[in-house]
C-alpha cells in the first residue's frame, strides 16, 4: 500500500550525508522505526507528511505518487509527542478541526466527531480543555482526530514517549485497532524497543539516514547480529 | 517543505517600506551635507564652538542621567527582590511601570509641579537646565531600570541562597558571591539602554533645558530646522547624533543582553536581618514617593486649575482627536508591519535558517538606533523643496511613529509568535488550517495578549511623541503634547497642567483599553 522508493534528502548544513530510504508498509500494518537519535527516523516521517521536500525518489500510495502533493492534500495524519492539541480549544473543537478547519460541520460530520470521541472513551470530557487532561487522554484526543480525518497513512512521531509503560501499552492497543479497522498504513517512531514489540510484526532499524535492517520485530530485537543494532539496543 | 514565499514577499515589502522611511531621510541628509558652502568633510561645523558644546552637553547629561538612574536602581531592585513580603510591593511595581506609558511632556509637567516655583520642593529657576533634565530623566529611567534589573535576582538558583546560609555568608558576602555575578550580566545592557534613552530624549530637554546652555543634539536639530532655518547645520547635528547612537547600539548588541518587555518580578526567599529590612523599606518608600509625587502633584494642580476653561476650548478637543488618530493608526501600522516581519522570521527559524531570521528581526529593530528627530529632519530636508511638509503632517507623523514602535512590537510579540509557530505550524499545515481560519482559531486566541500589549505600547508612545510633531506640526494640526508645549511657551502653566492631566488620562485609557479589549482579561 505505502511504498517509499529511493527517497533521498539532505539537510542544507549536512549536504554531504544524503539520507536514503526504501520500504513498504501494507494496509493494516504498523511498521516500527527504531534507531539512534539523529539517525533520520523523524526526517522520514516529515518527508512523508510533506514538511520536508525530498531531493529524489517517490512516495507511493496504492501506486500513486504523493510526494509532490501539498501537505494538506496528502492522505496523511500525524501525531507528535506533544503540542498535538490547541490548548485554548476544547476537545470537541480540537477534533472537529480535523474534519473542517472552518468548523462549519454538517450533521454527519458532527456525529462523526462525537462517535470518534466516544470510541476513544472521551465523550464525557469533550468540553474540557487539553490542560485539564492527563498526557494519555491528550494523545487519545489526537487519535480521535486521526479517526475523523479518515486518511490512509498514519505517522506516529514518538507519540507515546512521554507516557509511562502501562499507558503506552494501552494506547498502542488503541492504535492497532484503529489501524486495523480503518485499513491504514502506519509508521511508528519510538525510542523504546518494547513499543515496537507490542505494536509491530515488522520493524526497521535506521542508522545514519539509511534503513540498515527490516525484519520481524522479535528477530531484530533478539537475534540481530548487526553491530549498530546491538550497540543501540545496549544503550537503551 | 516550509513554504516561505507569501511570507517572504510580505516581509520584503515591509522591509522595503522601512528602508524608504529610515534610509531615504539619512541618504537625504548625507546628500545635503554636500550642498554649496558645506562641502562633505568640511570641518567648519566640527570646529564650531556651538556644536562642540551641544555634543558635550548631550553626552554629559546622558551620562549623568544614566548614573543617577541606574545606580540607585540597583539598590531599589535589590530591596524589592529581597523584600517579598513588603505590603505595597505589587502596587509600587505597577506604579513603576507607569513611566513607560506616561508621555514625556506629562512627566515634565509633574516635575515642574513639584520642583518648579510654588511647588512642594521648589528649586525655583534653577529647575530649568541640568537639574530639571536630570530629575525628569531619573523619574523615567529609575523605575525602568528597577524593573529590568529585578529579574536578575530570579536567576540566582535557590540552592545558592541555601548554600550561602549554610556557609554563614553575611550580607556583603552574599552580594559579592551571589548577587553581583547575576547582576553584572544585565547591568551593561541596562546602562546603555538608559544612556541611549537619555541621549535621544527630546521633550524633556526642550521644555526643561532652559536655553542654549542646556541644549542636546536632538533639540539643536529641531531648533536648526524650525527656528534658525539652517538645514545644513541640522544635517551635521543629525549625522552626529546618528553616529553616536549607532556606536552605542553596536556595543549594546555585542553585549547580547537586551531586556525583555514582559518580565518576571517575583521575589527571592532568603532571610534578611532587621536593619537591612528597614533600609529596604526606606529605599522602596523613598523611590515610590519620588515616582508618585510628580503625578500626584500634577493631578492636584490640574484639579485646582482652570479645568473647565481648558475643557471648554475647541482647540483642546481638536488636539485630543488628532492625538488619538495618530496614536491608533501608528499602532495599527506598526503592529501590522511587525506581524508580517515576525511571521517570516518565525518561518525562517523553523526552516533552520536562524541567522536569516535573526537578521529580519534585527532589520525591524534597527530603527532603534535612528532617533525620530533624525528621520524627521531627513524627511524635512528631503521633502520640503518639493511639497509643503506641513500639509503632510499626519502621514509623516504616523509613519515615523509606526516605524519607531516596531522594535517594541518585535520584542513584545516576537517570543510568543515564534513559540506558537514552532509548536503548531506543522500541525496547522497537516490540518490545512491557514489564512483566516488559522488566525481565528490559533493565532488570535494564543497571541491576543502580546498583540494587545504591542498595540497599547505603540499607541501610548505615539500619542506622547513631541519630537516629530514639533517638527511638522502647525497650530491647526497640534497634538496634545504639542499643545502643552505651546501653552508652556506662552507661560500658561496652569493650562498646560490641565492639558497634561487630560493627556495622561487619555494615554492611560487607551493603553488600558487596548490591552484589555485586544488582550482579553487573562489572555490564553
Amino acid at each position: 500500500m505505502l511504498e517509499i522508493k529511493q527517497l533521498e534528502f539532505a539537510y542544507a548544513a549536512e549536504a554531504a550525508s544524503t539520507m536514503q530510504f526504501n520500504l513498504g508498509v501494507a494496509a493494516g500494518e504498523i511498521l516500527s522505526l527504531i534507531g539512534p537519535s539523529g539517525s533520520g527516523k523523524s526526517t522520514l516521517l516529515n518527508l512523508i507528511a510533506g514538511f520536508l521536500e525530498p531531493s529524489a525518489g517517490q512516495i507511493l500510495l496504492d501506486g500513486i505518487a504523493i510526494e509532490t502533493s501539498s501537505i494538506a492534500s496528502r492522505p496523511v495524519s500525524i501525531v507528535f509527542q506533544q503540542h498535538n492539541l490547541f490548548p485554548h480549544l476544547d476537545l470537541y473543537t480540537n477534533v472537529a478541526l480535523g474534519v473542517d478547519p472552518s468548523l462549519r460541520l454538517s450533521r454527519e460530520q458532527a456525529d462523526a466527531v462525537a462517535t470518534a470521541l466516544d470510541q476513544l472513551g472521551l465523550s464525557d470530557l469533550q468540553r474540557r480543555k487539553p490542560g485539564e487532561l492527563s498526557g494519555g487522554q491528550r494523545q487519545r484526543v489526537a487519535l480521535a482526530r486521526v479517526l475523523v480525518r479518515k486518511r490512509r497513512i498514519l505517522l506516529l512521531d514518538e507519540a507515546f514517549a512521554a507516557l509511562g509503560p502501562a499507558l503506552r501499552a494501552e494506547l498502542i492497543e488503541v492504535v492497532k485497532k484503529l489501524v486495523h479497522d480503518n485499513n491504514m498504513a502506519a509508521l511508528l517512531v519510538s525510542h523504546q524497543p518494547r513499543d515496537a514489540l507490542l505494536a509491530s510484526a515488522r520493524t526497521a532499524f535506521i542508522c545514519a539516514g539509511k534503513i540498515v535492517a527490516l525484519e520481524q520485530t522479535a528477530d531484530l530485537l533478539d537475534k540481530s547480529q548487526l553491530p549498530q543494532v546491538r550497540d543501540y539496543l545496549g544503550s537503551v | 517543505m516550509v513554504r516561505l514565499n507569501s511570507r517572504a514577499v510580505a516581509a520584503g515589502l515591509v522591509l522595503a517600506l522601512l528602508a524608504l522611511i529610515v534610509l531615504a531621510p539619512i541618504a537625504g541628509l548625507l546628500n545635503l551635507s554636500g550642498i554649496p558652502g558645506y562641502e562633505p568633510g568640511d570641518l567648519r561645523f566640527w570646529q564650531s564652538a556651538y556644536i562642540r558644546r551641544v555634543l558635550f552637553f548631550s553626552l554629559w547629561q546622558a551620562l549623568l542621567s544614566m548614573l543617577c538612574s541606574v545606580l540607585p536602581a540597583i539598590l531599589v531592585a535589590r530591596a524589592f527582590a529581597l523584600q517579598g513580603d513588603f505590603p505595597l510591593r505589587g502596587l509600587l511595581l505597577r506604579l513603576f511601570a507607569l513611566p513607560l506609558v506616561v508621555p514625556a511632556v506629562v512627566a515634565v509637567m509633574g516635575v515642574v509641579s513639584v520642583y518648579g516655583s510654588g511647588g512642594w520642593i521648589s528649586l525655583g529657576r534653577s529647575l530649568y537646565g541640568i537639574n530639571g533634565i536630570l530629575l525628569a530623566h531619573v523619574f523615567f529611567n529609575l523605575p525602568l531600570a528597577v524593573r529590568l534589573l529585578l529579574p536578575q535576582w530570579q536567576t540566582i538558583p535557590p540552592h545558592h541562597w541555601q548554600l550561602g546560609e549554610q556557609l554563614s555568608m553575611n550580607a556583603w558576602q552574599r552580594w559579592r558571591f551571589l548577587e553581583w555575578p547575576a547582576l553584572r550580566e544585565a547591568l551593561p545592557g541596562v546602562m546603555l539602554l538608559v544612556f541611549m534613552l537619555c541621549l535621544t530624549s527630546f521633550a524633556v530637554v526642550l521644555t526643561l533645558g532652559g536655553g542654549p546652555k542646556s541644549t542636546t543634539l536632538e533639540v539643536a536639530i529641531y531648533q536648526s530646522l524650525r527656528f534658525d532655518f539652517d538645514p545644513a547645520q541640522a544635517v551635521v547635528l543629525a549625522l552626529l547624533q546618528l553616529s553616536i547612537c549607532t556606536l552605542v547600539a553596536i556595543v549594546t548588541l555585542r553585549l547580547q543582553r537586551l531586556p525583555e518587555v514582559e518580565i518576571a518580578l517575583d521575589s527571592v526567599s532568603t532571610p534578611i536581618a532587621v536593619p537591612q529590612k528597614r533600609l529596604n523599606t526606606l529605599l522602596i518608600l523613598a523611590t515610590g514617593i519620588f515616582v508618585g509625587m510628580p503625578l500626584l502633584s500634577m493631578l492636584i494642580d490640574a484639579l485646582g486649575g482652570p479645568l473647565w476653561q481648558v475643557i471648554g476650548t475647541p482647540r483642546l478637543w481638536r488636539s485630543l482627536v488628532t492625538t488619538l488618530f495618530i496614536g491608533l493608526f501608528a499602532a495599527l501600522f506598526s503592529v501590522g508591519a511587525g506581524w508580517l516581519l515576525l511571521q517570516y522570521s518565525a518561518s525562517l527559524s523553523l526552516a533552520g535558517k536562524t541567522s536569516k531570521a535573526h537578521l529580519v528581526d534585527l532589520a525591524g529593530s534597527i530603527v532603534y538606533v535612528v532617533p525620530p528627530l533624525v528621520i524627521g529632519s531627513g524627511l524635512f530636508v528631503l521633502l520640503s523643496p518639493h511639497v509643503d511638509v506641513f500639509t503632510w503632517v499626519y502621514p509623516i507623523v504616523i509613519a515615523i511613529n509606526a516605524v519607531m514602535g516596531l522594535p517594541f512590537v518585535i520584542r513584545s510579540l516576537g517570543p510568543a509568535l515564534r513559540q506558537n509557530h514552532a509548536r503548531y505550524h506543522y500541525l496547522c499545515q497537516s490540518l490545512a488550517l491557514r489564512g483566516w481560519n488559522r488566525f481565528r482559531y490559533l493565532e488570535w486566541p494564543l497571541l491576543r495578549r502580546p498583540l494587545g500589549l504591542a498595540l497599547a505600547l505603540v499607541a501610548a508612545l505615539a500619542m506622547g511623541d513631541l519630537g516629530v510633531i514639533a517638527l511638522f506640526g502647525t497650530p491647526h494640526s497640534a497634538t496634545l503634547p504639542l499643545l502643552i508645549y505651546q501653552q508652556l511657551g506662552a507661560y500658561m502653566i496652569p493650562h498646560a497642567t490641565v492639558t497634561a492631566l487630560l493627556l495622561l488620562v487619555l494615554s492611560l485609557t487607551v493603553f488600558w483599553g487596548l490591552e484589555r479589549v485586544i488582550g482579553g482579561k487573562t489572555g490564553a
